[in-house]
């Protein structure tokens, strides 16, 4: 006997139209402009330097990620370490804990801004 | 400077792949690929894998979405046996306990429940449940995991001795719509081709 299951409902939500999948990255597009806009004309900053500015964010999550996989790889191997020496009972998913990301983030900016500020004197 | 340049191409990949798993339809298609036909085939026993439990005894979605499957598929008379797995949260219930519970609630007769509670990775659910089921005879099992887990978990039970009928229970949608749910699909593939891989390299597979 060969049938499909059909025992739970999807989880799904239905299929979402074009423009509540476009909400999200409107808002942030509208919100970038506004502060690029606000960035010019109020602090009357660089559009020039906006590129640059690009370059060093992505400087950034490029470091956020290499401390990412570090992360990981370091609880990973510690947590198989503790399993192997006292109980199985700690699990392996704790190494892939989503609050990771952030404090990699967190961990990447003190980094970026502790080279940056390294370049300066110290007044 | 090459570093920076580096760093540079790295977090463009990381915003490129950000960007993809929550605005495109990527995880989607990546979360169907994988995804085992699923078959209605009586067996000897459900087996229901763990998916966790909070401390307060609160079963978390994964869990009990996977236990109502098992137990809709039991009251459809699809097995003998209805086998319920999961360790204790720290200084909480078992999950197995909290699980049986709820199926004797839902109409699942005593006789019919078997409890696996000292397991903490799949791959001692698949020796634990097979020295279980081995002493009641029953060798052909339906699965019951989610569908991201569900290769590996077969692998590893068809590795310890059963015959597997995959039955998936998905608590994350594989038609998630919105980037916060795709978000947690992709994180879901992704762990999952890391734990494949971990069990590939340790020789589980």
């Amino acid at each position: 006997m060969h049938d499909y299951i059909t025992v739970l409902p999807d989880t799904s939500r239905g299929e979402r139209t074009r423009m509540e999948q476009l909400f999200v990255p409107t808002l942030v597009a509208f919100t970038s402009t506004v502060a690029c806009l606000a960035g010019a004309k109020v602090w009357g900053l660089s559009c020039k330097r906006l590129l640059e500015a690009v370059g060093k964010m992505l400087e950034g999550v490029g470091l956020t990620a290499i401390l990412f996989v570090f992360n990981v790889a370091v609880g990973a191997i510690a947590i198989l370490g503790a399993r192997s020496l006292l109980s199985d009972s700690v699990s392996l998913y704790l190494a892939a804990d989503i609050t990771l990301l952030p404090l990699s983030l967190l961990q990447a900016l003190a980094i970026q801004w502790w080279h940056q500020l390294s370049k300066v004197p110290a007044s | 400077m090459r570093g920076a340049m580096g760093l540079r191409v790295l977090g463009l990949m990381a915003v490129l792949a950000f960007v993809m798993s929550a605005f495109t339809q990527m995880p989607n298609l990546m979360a169907s690929s994988t995804r085992p036909r699923p078959r209605l085939d009586p067996a000897d026993a459900i087996v229901v894998l763990a998916g966790g439990i909070h401390q307060d005894g609160a079963l978390t979605a994964s869990s009990l979405r996977r236990a109502v499957h098992g137990i809709s598929l039991h009251r459809k008379d699809q097995a003998k046996f209805l086998v319920l797995s999961g360790p204790p949260a720290a200084g909480g219930p078992a999950e197995a306990a909290v699980r049986s519970n709820l199926a004797r609630e839902l109409g699942v007769p005593a006789e019919a429940l078997l409890t696996e509670e000292e397991v903490w990775t799949t791959r001692q659910e698949a020796a634990r449940i097979w020295r279980l089921l081995q002493a009641r005879g029953a060798r052909r099992i339906i699965l019951v995991t989610d569908s991201q887990h569900m290769p590996r978990a077969q692998a590893v039970f068809e590795r310890a001795g059963f015959e597997v009928v995959p039955s998936e229970a998905d608590d994350v949608s594989r038609a998630a719509a919105d980037p916060e749910e795709r978000l947690r699909l992709a994180r879901r593939i992704v762990q999952e081709y890391i734990a494949r891989l971990y069990y590939r390299l340790a020789g589980y597979l």
